[in-house]
């Protein structure tokens, strides 16, 4: 098998065997991007799908091509193996041309359609709006922002429909390291509650460093970028609890640097930034705030790293107790 | 022996002073700097190394254009623009250095010493000229290297040519003290030969300079 | 390259020089020394960066100890932000770019029959500013406030927050290190370009120089456009860190996002730096060990300088969820993907290189298979890495920490040990034991899968990375991780043990153990101090001629006898 060349009257069987292989590899791969699904967290936003497909498909080409790979491999290292001993050659081949032109034109081929279709994809989520830089001499501070309607429009921004059912602006507010929501009417939260199934329109804006805002049951991320306001929008699908997480390391205490989203439906959403209203405004809790304490408190030791923010004024705090679905 | 460039038929003990038309500026080669380097590929390395430093300077450059063009704040208050008539003057001697440089490199072709001397001198002079011309400009700013972006890149974008400036002129200075020692300065035809591509690109890279910070001033 | 007398690749006048240092063969003193022989230069290099390997390996173990568990309880959380900058530092700067420069010092001048470097001083002086900024970076260990704690990117305005205010900070020192590396890289890219270009045997025209002279060549060039650009945005960071500018800094109408553009530009590339080198020795080891000339060897040549340009189009996949607007995604997007094209004909090539081989499973073959199998796996998710839709969510995930460890350690790290292994016998003259080899790759194999596989698991169910802590969900993942890096530690034991005792008492190596085909092969192990001297063979055929029955150059046999006798 391995120094012989192989006649034309066995050709057949070997036409057999790789037909059953390419089946097999298709079975394996079509398995695969149907397990992929279940990798992923909860679906809990109108982009999550799309992102998920997208990851099956190319989870189910991967696969054909790993698993393709590695069998032909495995193949050469069954059957053309150097008994011990054995100096011998292999069979001088130096190419082939028409091969070659198949394994470029092909994957070529197969990138440029996952390409063009992500492309569409990309067209259809648009989450991202348009981004402004602040013409500031000093740094922001939450007095700067107080005032809701001081920030400078996005350029090109996204239009906030009159259409009464979109929400927002809600102003995402991350600093060293806390997370500040504040909503259209004032309120202030630690944690995000949203409501089902309709637009929300955000500003996202960082007071201090790079910090990421994702929350990976939605399949979304975005970075804030100090000196910008950037908008963005997207739309939840699926009540529940979620984390969000920054994404973007922001130094010190950046793992403690999460907070919830809660997606509720449109009543109680309404209910609770009523009640949020009423609620008096109280240092939220802060993760990185107890840390820091706590290492003052042990002598300070550790490498060097800013204090964290003061932890943000608000009507409603998060609760480290509450437990997320994703 | 064996000289790869020139013909098999001049004696290499000729190049004591050697062909000017040939490329074979460097037999101080031929009879080894060691286990030394060959002048031929210094000068493959040098125009290699320039290439890649020139792209410091398209970065540095492509970061002023980005800035000039999308910062929300750029001249820092009070700042009118800068002065361009001296900077012109500076701008006009320096370039023309380029010539004299080059009637220099001509001078040594011709094995004319004294010439070439003198004409490497006043490029000397006239790079020196730009320099100090350079430190008095910055000693007249109003702004400093902190006042915003505009000062930052300013500042970093003059100063890291000055810095290449000085270092040509360093380099000229070493092959001038070189050349006086008898019977040296034709072996370091080579050296002559990259301190003076070195210029022209120092010369180059402050004309787009020169047009970025000084002429495109307008917002 | 040919020319009627004499070949102008090659000058025969820089031959037979007397040495200013080297010495004699067995005089272990010279490698502490300003030595200008590549060979002495090349396992400096190799010998500093596996000493760097043990270091970022350990600062990597203290990692993987910090996230066995959910919270952050062994090490503060800015102590384990210092800890995993200088793990990715160390493994970039002190181990992976200078072992390569290794190869491309012991391997480029055998390859194309060069006595040495083109710049031997200048070789020199690089290796020599390697233990330098290697000194310099460990020092930030012991300066005030610890080490950089910025991550290896130092994204503004965190790297500029320099929060106990001392002029002398890690941030500052490891801004210093990375710049002398750029130097130092720099230096070395002339040389192994010039060297290339100008001083190949005679009759060795570009296509019939082995693949790793081009893969080298090719990653030079990329070091030569891509530093420059990273040396700028350093400048630009260092001023802004010491200096009060604010290139950088929004509040003097500095951008954060102009340093990402700088950084990566060249630190995208900085992969292909890294792995075309590793292209190269796959495409030198299969040949050898499936006893094939290697499939399509033009095409594979080729391939390399497509990389190249594609590489330098593609920085701006890094920022898909900076704000980048989506014609840039969709323009990166493509630029990205089609990178899979010139390195899926690489894969196929060698994958038909072994169809119908002679194989043989030694050391290196295995690791070089493993790295092959690796790297399809990476590059599978380098696709899904480069669609942007899946890069949002995953981006800044575990997924792409596990994405960029198959490539950087499952496949160029694995296709370092294959050199290593592979090339052992000709620069030290000993052979190693084979039955150590093969239980170091075993252990390695299975520590880094067990390692890197669960981290893509972990970044899907969207754990972030560079976390100290994480949530209770994460914890299986890591768990196995952390097994995983410990096993990576274990395998570390048999191959300094291999290496150390097949030195002391190794067999002695013959001049071709592995019946390879290549200019390298026809010197004595080790090879003379200026290899072929002023007899250079003429080459004649292309490389990888196996079962071919020709012979690589004139009068192979003379030196093939010449080899034997010295």
């Amino acid at each position: 098998m391995t120094s012989t060349g192989r006649s034309q009257a066995n050709r057949g069987p070997s036409l057999l065997l790789v037909a059953a292989g390419l089946g097999l590899d298709a079975l394996a791969s079509w398995t695969m991007a149907q397990q992929s699904y279940r990798w992923l967290p909860v679906q809990a936003s109108t982009a999550a799908p799309y992102v998920d497909n997208l990851f099956a498909l190319e989870t189910g080409i991967g696969t054909f091509i790993l698993v393709g790979c590695s069998a032909v491999i495995a193949w050469t290292l069954l059957f053309n193996r150097a008994p011990k001993y054995d100096l011998d050659d292999g069979d001088p081949i130096e190419g082939n041309l028409t091969l070659e032109i198949i394994w470029t034109v092909i994957p070529l081929l197969v990138v440029l359609a996952i390409a063009w279709h992500t492309i569409g994809i990309n067209r259809t989520l648009a989450t991202l709006g348009g981004k402004q830089r602040l013409a500031t001499a000093a740094p922001l501070t939450s007095a700067s922002l107080l005032a809701t309607g001081s920030l400078p429009m996005a350029a090109g921004s996204l239009p906030i429909a009159t259409d009464s059912e979109d929400v927002g602006p809600i102003q995402v507010i991350a600093r060293q390291w806390s997370w500040e929501f504040i909503y259209p009417n004032g309120v202030r939260s630690s944690e995000l509650h949203l409501p089902v199934d309709r637009q929300i329109y955000f500003r996202l804006i960082s007071m201090d460093v790079l910090h990421g805002f994702y929350i990976p049951a939605f399949r979304l991320k975005q970075d804030l970028i100090p000196g910008s306001v950037i908008d963005y929008r997207l739309t939840p699908s699926r009540q529940g609890r979620y984390r969000l997480r920054d994404s973007m390391f922001s130094g010190g205490y950046f793992a403690t640097n999460q907070t919830d989203v809660v997606v509720e439906t449109g009543a109680e959403f309404e209910a609770w930034l009523a009640a949020a209203e009423r609620a008096p405004l109280r240092p939220s809790f802060n993760a990185a705030n107890e840390i820091w304490q706590q290492r003052l408190a042990e002598g300070n030791r550790g490498w060097a790293t800013v204090p964290p923010a003061p932890p943000p004024e608000v009507n409603v705090s998060l609760d480290p107790q509450n437990s997320h679905e994703a | 022996m064996t000289s790869l460039s020139q013909p098999a038929v001049t004696p290499p003990s000729t190049s004591a002073l050697p062909d000017p038309n040939g490329p074979e500026l460097d037999p101080g080669a031929s009879h080894g700097h060691g286990h030394g380097a060959h002048a031929d590929h210094t000068m493959t390395g040098f125009v290699i190394f320039l290439a890649s430093e020139s792209l410091i300077f398209l970065a540095l450059f492509v970061g002023y254009a980005v800035y000039k063009s999308s910062a929300p704040l750029w001249l820092p208050a009070g700042v009118e623009g800068l002065e361009v008539r001296e900077p012109l003057i500076n701008t006009v001697v320096l370039v023309s250095s380029s010539l004299v440089i080059w009637l220099a490199e001509r001078a040594l072709h011709r094995q004319r010493l004294g010439e070439f001397r003198a004409w490497w001198l006043l490029t000397m002079a006239m790079g020196t000229y730009f320099v100090v011309g350079q430190a008095i400009e910055w000693q007249h700013l109003s702004f400093g290297l902190a006042s915003g972006v505009f000062g930052a890149s300013f500042y970093l974008l003059t100063g890291f040519h000055g810095l290449h400036v000085v270092t040509g002129l360093a380099l000229m200075a070493f092959l001038l003290v070189r050349s006086l020692r008898p019977g040296l300065v034709l072996p370091e035809g080579k050296g002559v030969l990259a301190v003076s591509l070195f210029w022209h690109f120092v010369d180059v890279i402050w004309v787009v300079l020169f047009v970025l910070t000084y002429v495109w001033q307008r917002r | 390259m040919a020319s009627s007398t004499s070949s102008p690749s090659l000058d025969p006048r820089v031959l037979k020089e007397p040495l200013p240092m080297p010495g004699p063969q067995g005089n272990w003193r010279r490698y502490f020394t300003f030595n200008t022989d590549a060979k002495v230069i090349g396992i400096q290099y190799i010998a500093v960066a596996l000493l760097f390997l043990l270091v970022g390996g350990l600062l990597a173990m203290i990692m993987r100890g910090e996230l066995i568990t959910p919270p952050a309880d062994l090490v503060d959380p800015t102590v384990y932000n210092g800890l995993y900058t200088m793990h990715g530092t160390v493994m970039l700067f002190l181990f992976l770019f200078p072992v390569l420069n290794g190869f491309n010092n012991l391997l480029i001048p055998p390859m194309i029959g060069a006595p040495d470097m083109a710049f031997p001083r200048l070789n020199a002086l690089a290796f020599w500013l390697f233990p330098v900024f290697g000194v310099i970076l460990m020092a930030s260990f012991l300066v005030p406030g610890g080490p950089s704690g910025s991550g290896w990117w130092a994204y503004p305005p965190l790297s500029t927050q320099n929060p106990l205010g001392h002029a002398i900070n890690g941030q500052l020192l490891w801004i210093l290190s990375v710049a002398l590396s750029g130097v130092s890289s720099i230096m070395g890219a002339v040389n192994f370009c010039t060297t290339i270009l100008r001083m190949r045997a005679p009759g060795m025209g570009l296509f019939k120089m082995p693949i790793f002279c081009w893969t080298a060549l090719a990653a030079q060039l990329i070091q030569l456009m891509g530093l420059p650009v990273l040396t700028a945005g350093a400048a630009m960071l260092l001023f802004d860190l010491s200096f009060g500018t604010s290139f950088f800094k929004p509040e003097g109408g500095g951008d954060p996002m102009l340093y990402q553009h700088f950084f990566w530009f060249y630190s995208h590339p900085a992969v292909y730096v890294m792995a075309l080198p590793i292209f190269g020795i796959f495409s030198e080891l299969f040949p050898v060990y499936a006893r094939k000339p290697l499939f399509g060897y033009k095409v594979v040549a080729i391939a390399s300088f497509a990389i190249t340009v594609l590489s330098l189009i593609v920085w701006v996949h890094h920022m898909f969820y900076s704000g980048t607007p989506q014609w840039m995604r969709n323009v990166f997007m493509v630029t990205t993907m089609l990178i899979a094209v010139p390195t899926g004909i690489k894969v196929f090539a060698w994958i038909a290189t072994l169809w119908r081989g002679s194989i043989r499973l030694s050391t290196p073959m295995l690791f070089c298979l493993a790295g092959v199998f690796n790297f399809i796996f990476a590059g599978i998710t380098g696709v899904m890495l480069a669609t942007v839709p899946v890069d949002i969510h995953v981006g800044n995930t575990y997924f792409v920490v596990g994405h960029f460890h198959y490539i950087i350690f499952n496949m160029i790290t694995f296709g370092v040990f294959a050199a290593i292994y592979h090339w052992f016998p000709k620069f030290t003259g000993r052979m190693y034991y084979e039955s150590l080899g093969k239980l170091h790759f075993i252990l390695t194999f299975i520590g880094s899968t067990l390692n890197f596989l669960p981290m893509h698991w972990a970044g899907l169910m969207g754990m972030p990375r560079r976390v100290a802590s994480y949530d209770p969900e994460f914890a299986t993942a890591n768990v196995l991780a952390s097994l995983g890096a410990f096993l990576l530690g274990v395998a570390t034991i048999p191959f300094l043990l291999n290496l150390v005792s097949s030195l002391v008492r190794g067999p002695k190596a013959p001049p071709n153990p592995w019946n390879a085909i290549g200019l390298e092969w026809l010197l004595p192990s080790p090879p003379p101090a200026e290899n072929f001297e002023d007899d250079v063979p003429t080459v004649i055929s292309g490389p990888y001629g196996y079962g071919l029955g020709r012979p690589l150059v004139e009068d192979q046999e003379r030196f093939e006898r010449r080899a034997l006798e010295a």
